[in-house]
């Protein structure tokens, strides 16, 4: 069990998975897997989505990192992150990494690269548990 | 061909047992800082102050491997980001191109290899004067960062 201090409170992290029920009912286009369907295979932690807010948010300082449009909030990232590992391509991680890349085409900005061009795509890294360990738009 | 790192400050507070931190942990949220990489006028540093460096060095280890087995082509992946490093051998030579920065860097085989290696001992060192729980820590030490 991994145990975090994070601003001054434990976290415990299996007790903090926010519960993924945001994309139920969402309509697919047709031969799509309802994005619904992902609540069962992916979590989101606090952890998680702190270091994506962090680095990835539309007002994030940090240089070097793809960015997501203003307007995002909590919900819809998490609407994105499902329909990304419902229908995007997926990979294996590279290098070593475990877990596995999921990236899934919009069709629409959702954010911005690191050259501040409109990006469509989302990247979803994902470890062996099934838990996301970041997620940016490119 | 100079290959260097700066670790960051500011990461350290939010991991108060590193003796038990998991191996995504140290690729992704771990250790982040700068890499520095140049040769000459050519600068492929990535001065965002977020890159995990356990991983960077993990990968680069594994690259240089591969490109000392065989000719090929080897690409890394950034963490938090499109960007990638390009690393192609030819010959004996290595030739590393970058998707954000212009320029190319050549630099024979084992001076790369060499390179590398420095960069993962003495990353290893600085982490573990910095951090001596590290040392306690199963994966940190089955990631093999330092290898003699």
């Amino acid at each position: 069990m991994r145990a975090l201090s994070l601003g001054g409170f434990a976290l415990v992290c299996p007790i903090l998975f926010l519960t993924l029920v945001a994309g139920c009912g969402i309509a697919t286009a047709a031969g799509q897997v309802a994005a619904g369907d992902a609540h069962q295979q992916v979590t989101l932690n606090r952890w998680a989505l702190r270091h994506i807010q962090q680095r990835h948010w539309p007002d994030s300082p940090a240089r070097g990192a793809g960015k997501f449009a203003p307007g995002i909030t909590e919900e819809s990232l998490r609407e994105m992150i499902y329909e990304a590992v419902a229908n995007g391509h997926s990979r294996q991680n590279t290098h070593g990494r475990p877990g596995e890349i999921y990236e899934y085409d919009f069709g629409r900005p959702i954010g911005t690269t690191i050259d501040g061009v409109p990006a469509n795509r989302l990247r979803v890294v994902i470890n062996t548990r099934g838990e996301v360990v970041t997620a940016f738009p490119f | 061909m100079k290959m260097d790192f700066r670790l960051s400050e500011d990461w350290d507070e939010d991991f108060a047992d590193l003796a038990n931190v998991e191996e995504t942990d140290l690729r992704y949220y771990v250790a982040l800082g700068d890499v520095m990489l140049g040769r000459g006028q050519i600068d492929l540093s990535a001065n965002w102050g977020w890159i995990p460096l356990i991983d960077f060095a993990l990968a680069l280890l594994e690259i240089a491997d591969a490109l000392s087995a065989a000719e090929g082509s080897e690409t890394f992946e950034f963490t938090e980001s499109e960007a990638t490093l390009q690393f192609d051998r030819a010959g004996e030579e290595v030739t590393i191109t970058s998707s954000y920065a212009p320029g190319e860097i050549r630099a024979p085989l084992p001076e790369f290899k060499n390179q590398v290696d420095d960069f993962a001992r003495r990353l290893d060192k600085a982490l573990l004067d910095k951090h001596p729980e590290l040392e306690l820590n199963p994966e940190y030490q089955r990631l093999r960062l330092f290898r003699s």
